[in-house]
């Protein structure tokens, strides 16, 4: 059963991440391939707050999440001066770097290692430490960004992001602020992955760069791509659907040093065949 | 008394090409004005430089007394003046009523916070916006497609759509790149019907025109350019009349 639950949790914190990839490359057509690199520096955050100083979660992630709108501002800013294949380079070398101060900075993320020991969830006294228990925290989280981005996208704000994705040109000669509306895509997409961080750290009570790589962003545009591109339902699919594929390869009996591999094969191979024969995804739209 | 639009001493050099050279004309509250010329001769980077995308090397532009050097294109939409362009740029994956949509001055709900925050004053809001575009559609005879997506327009429907999306800024001056352009027949009758009824509506409109015929009969005031240059204004009449003019628009040089 607690296989079962943490499959759930981890679904949930991911479509966060999700939603977060889709409103960016999906929506607004930021083509941004350092969305894990952003996650990463929520779950450090938190994780380092929770370990270091006495503040309670909710203000712990509140600060991570806060961190990642402005973090998630400056590394989508080139994308008002480079635009299409040219941002993906950008975005590329962003998620470089930060790969490269996750694995260095052994004072502040413990390098290679990560950070083990990051305490459970306190909320109100209560500690969250069982899966069963840590799910109330990622289904609220989930519903509470599933909500924000419904609002956002039946209002005006989402056929302007829409737009903007289709023709800036044509959205700026009809005295809309592009700027703006890509700083607060950006802005949101930088809360969602924060918070998802700060949940991941304290779900599994450890952070390591590896969760934060570039394969880590690719898994997270595979998600979008096999959820589906622009809609909430791609957005919550596509995490519960790849996060089951381990699942599903544990249940066959290979030796685990060969089913890592093969979930990269597949991963690859989903991106591909979703590419060439559905680009819509599961539930989505056409990228 | 000043003009309504006022242009003088546009120039823009692009590298070894001057394709503003000291353009200077004016154009009258209310009037239909047409802006005809060989091809490369300047007319698009004159709308360019009126709505903001360019900024000039030399020059100015004024509008009702006020002058929009140095604005951006969105603060010249705000002073009342938009323009569709020779490539149309609708939004093809958006219905027609959402790129009308897009077009409105009303920002409610265009922020996310709004958005979020205060869902149902965003969703009256929208609901009224949605009205208003529909009234602008039926004004351009496109109200029965407002929920058909753009790409599966006509081409002539998608003519008459730039136009309804620059009404919803609620422009006073309208800068109409090649309105007519692949249009024949009743779709070219119904747009030259359209520009007519804008005009006696209060509407002011400069448009770039290639069609003599369309000039003839919509236009009051005829602005010809060549080489980036004013070379000649005056009524469809006296610029067609023109064998200079015809020579050069006609496949000649000078």
């Amino acid at each position: 059963m607690d296989f079962l639950t943490t499959y759930i949790v981890l679904a949930e914190i991911y479509v966060l991440l999700g939603l977060s990839t889709n409103l960016l490359v999906g929506i607004v057509g930021i083509f941004s391939v350092s969305q894990a690199a952003v996650f990463g520096v929520g779950a450090y955050l938190t994780a380092f707050l929770l370990m270091h100083t006495a503040l309670p979660f909710p203000v712990a992630v509140l600060l991570a999440a806060a961190l990642c709108v402005g973090l998630n501002i400056l590394v989508t800013l080139p994308s008002l001066r480079v635009s299409g294949d040219y941002f993906v380079v950008t975005s590329f070398g962003i998620q470089l770097l930060a790969t490269a101060v996750f694995t260095n900075w052994t004072g502040g993320t413990g390098g290679a290692n990560g950070l083990p020991g990051v305490p459970a969830p306190m909320i109100l006294g209560h500690e969250f430490l069982e899966p069963t228990e840590f799910i109330a925290l990622t289904t609220i989280g989930m519903g509470l960004g599933c909500l924000c981005f419904w609002l956002m996208m039946r209002a005006p704000f989402g056929a302007l992001l829409r737009a903007i994705r289709e023709d800036e040109l044509a959205v700026a000669a009809l005295g809309k602020s592009v700027l703006g509306a890509k700083v607060s895509a950006a802005a949101l997409a930088g809360a969602f992955a924060g918070s998802a961080g700060g949940l991941y750290a304290t779900f599994l009570s450890f952070v390591d760069p590896s969760s934060f790589d570039l394969d880590a962003s690719i898994f997270l545009l595979t998600m979008v791509v096999v959820g589906g591109a622009r809609t909430l339902a791609g957005s919550v699919l596509g995490p519960f659907v790849l996060l089951a594929l381990p699942q599903i390869l544990a249940l066959i009996d290979i030796p685990t040093s060969i089913a890592a591999a093969a979930r990269q094969l597949i991963y690859g191979l989903l991106l591909i065949v979703f590419m060439l024969f559905r680009p819509q995804g599961l539930l989505g739209e056409k990228l | 008394m000043s003009a309504y639009l006022q242009v003088s001493g546009l120039n823009k050099r692009f590298g070894g090409l001057q394709a503003l050279r000291d353009c200077s004309f004016t154009v009258g509250q209310g009037r239909i004005t047409c802006l005809v010329g060989p091809n490369g001769a300047g007319k698009t980077t004159i709308f360019n430089a009126i709505t903001g995308f360019l900024v000039p090397d030399t020059g100015h532009v004024e509008f009702q007394g006020r002058s929009l050097d140095g604005q951006s294109p969105q603060q010249i939409v705000r002073h009342g003046i938009a323009r569709t362009f020779q490539n149309l740029r609708l939004f093809a994956d958006l219905t027609a009523r959402d790129n009308v949509l897009a077009g409105m001055q009303d920002h409610v709900g265009e922020g996310p916070l709004g958005a979020i925050f205060r869902p149902f004053h965003t969703a009256r809001a929208l609901a009224g916006k949605r009205d208003a575009a529909m009234a602008v559609l039926a004004h351009v005879g496109l109200e029965d497609r407002a929920d058909a997506l753009v790409r599966n327009l006509s081409y002539g429907e998608q003519k008459l759509l730039c136009i309804a999306r620059i009404l919803a800024t609620g422009a006073e001056l309208l800068l109409l790149d090649e309105p007519t352009s692949g249009l024949s027949g009743a779709a070219l009758t119904e747009v030259m019907a359209l520009l007519r009824r804008l005009q006696s509506e209060g509407k002011t409109l400069l448009v770039v025109e290639h069609n003599t015929r369309v000039v003839q009969q919509i236009a009051d005031d005829v602005l010809f350019l060549h080489h980036g240059h004013l070379l000649a204004h005056g009524s469809p009449a006296e610029i067609i009349a023109d064998p200079k003019l015809a020579e050069i628009y006609f496949g000649g040089t000078l």
